[in-house]
């Protein structure tokens, strides 16, 4: 009898014992994690994550520290995760402040990798200068788009318009997904601070302990951007490109500010309105195309009137207006407002 | 008798192939996670970028809503166990004060008053 069961038993036991373990493990006491590190935050709170370290970047201006918590995440590119983060937080009707200050942090990191840390400012009104470029960099693609319109190439199928006087040819195709309603900004509240006591009063700090790994990088204040002239209206242009402008339904007003020196300036706030509506945008949160770039998608047969938020002249009258390429397909062009420092 | 001998070494061995499958061959990697399950001393560190944030801010709101991130705990608490940690391990004076000036703060926050809501 025993001679027929053959070695079915230790396979028996085996599978059994196999279980009893899977059920230890997975049941009477599971994995819980603790201790973990940034990196393997799931990908929502990773996002949240950096948008702490933005703010606090803002707020502090120290960019070496800021570094140190976003390599925490492990990110392949940091330039390339906070630019792209700050567009998917504005996309998603998220909060312009923190989109702002994804986007200045995205700036300053990718110029901190030829400048010294700790150098970038938050406000973006003095942006430093670049020591060199390294191939493939974020500085280098800022750098050859701002060779390329330094040379005036035309790479325009239909001339620029360059006077600011001009009268568009305004049509209502009623094709645009463009839609003009107005982002809310954010208000910030107020709490009194009237707490007197304070925890752990009585304990004392240990100098010769070395601080966790994320509070290592020691404080390096940025400097005060310095204050400067009012932004004028250097450029009012219907640029015809439809190569540039993508997707060609939208009709876009395209904002650049450059500073006294000629350096794009991030961080500055754009107000648009038109009748019924406003809303508020900021340079600097698409990096790949300039930092001091910023633009905002127009309705056809909408009349819009934009201003630069640190004061300056009114550009009234700015409507989608339409371009054609050889051949008489029609598309919307893009307004470009240059502002410069004088 | 041997044959239960060997049932039970080889449930033995099972046991054991799982658990060098699990802890050597593949072992547990974290993904995933939520900031509740960070390492104390980032833990800290979040809740500093959050008072270096307040600090210009200064909306209330905002910072116990990132805070709240970090766990079901009571905002100024899990603010005060920052405080302990970054006062153990040597954090800067600035540093503390911040966390100690949003401390301070949301002991006396009250969601239900006006201009405290979110």
């Amino acid at each position: 009898m025993n001679e027929k069961r053959g070695p079915w038993y230790l396979l028996t036991g085996l599978v059994i014992g196999a279980a009893l373990g899977l059920l230890y493990a997975w049941v009477v006491r599971p994995v819980q994690y603790t201790n973990t590190a940034p990196d393997s935050l799931r990908t929502d709170y990773k996002d949240q994550y950096r948008a702490v370290i933005a703010a606090a970047y803002l707020a502090n201006g120290d960019l070496l520290r800021a570094r140190a918590r976003l390599e925490l995440l492990q990110d392949p590119d940091l330039y390339r995760v906070l630019a792209e983060q700050a567009q998917r937080t504005l996309a998603d009707g998220g909060s312009p402040q923190e989109a702002r200050g994804l986007g200045l942090l995205a700036v300053a990191v990718g110029q901190s990798a030829l400048t010294t840390p700790g150098e970038a400012p938050p406000d973006g009104t003095s942006a430093p200068a670049a020591t060199g470029e390294l191939p493939g960099s974020p500085q280098a693609e800022i750098s050859a788009t701002l060779a390329l319109e330094g040379t005036g190439t035309p790479v325009l199928e239909t001339p620029v318009l360059e006077t600011p006087d001009i009268t568009p040819v305004v049509t209502d195709l009623g094709q645009s997904t463009a839609s003009p309603s107005g982002t809310p900004r954010e208000t910030a509240g107020t709490a009194p601070s009237t707490g007197t006591s304070s925890p752990g009063a009585t304990r004392t700090p240990t100098p010769t302990r070395t601080p966790g790994p994320t509070s290592t990088p020691l404080p390096t204040r940025t400097a005060t951007p310095t204050q400067g002239a009012p932004f004028v209206l250097d450029r009012q242009e219907l640029v015809c490109d439809p190569d540039l402008i993508q997707p060609l339904e939208l009709a876009l007003v395209q904002v650049q500010v450059y500073d006294s020196a000629g350096k794009p300036v991030p961080g500055v706030e754009s107000v648009i309105n038109w009748e019924g509506g406003e809303n508020h945008f900021y340079t600097g949160l698409k990096p790949e195309i300039n930092p001091g770039y910023a633009d905002f998608a127009m309705q056809p047969g909408v009349i819009y009137s934009l201003r630069l938020a640190e004061g300056g002249q009114i550009i009234p009258g700015l409507t989608p207006a339409e371009c054609e390429r050889t051949g008489g397909l029609r598309y919307w062009g893009a307004w470009r407002l240059v502002f410069v420092q004088p | 008798m041997s044959r239960w001998i060997g049932f039970i070494l080889a449930i033995l061995v099972g046991a054991a192939a799982g658990m060098l499958y699990g802890w050597v061959v593949s072992p547990v990697e974290y993904v995933d996670t939520t900031p509740q399950t960070l390492r104390v001393d980032y833990k800290s560190d979040y809740v500093l970028m959050v008072a270096e944030a307040y600090s210009t801010e200064r909306d209330l709101a905002k910072a116990v809503t990132r805070l709240s991130a970090l766990g079901s705990d009571m905002p100024a608490e899990i603010v005060r166990q920052a405080i302990l940690f970054a006062e153990s391990q040597g954090y800067t004076d600035a540093d503390v004060a911040l966390m100690r000036s949003l401390w301070r703060d949301l002991e006396t926050w009250n969601p239900a008053l006006p201009g405290q809501t979110p």
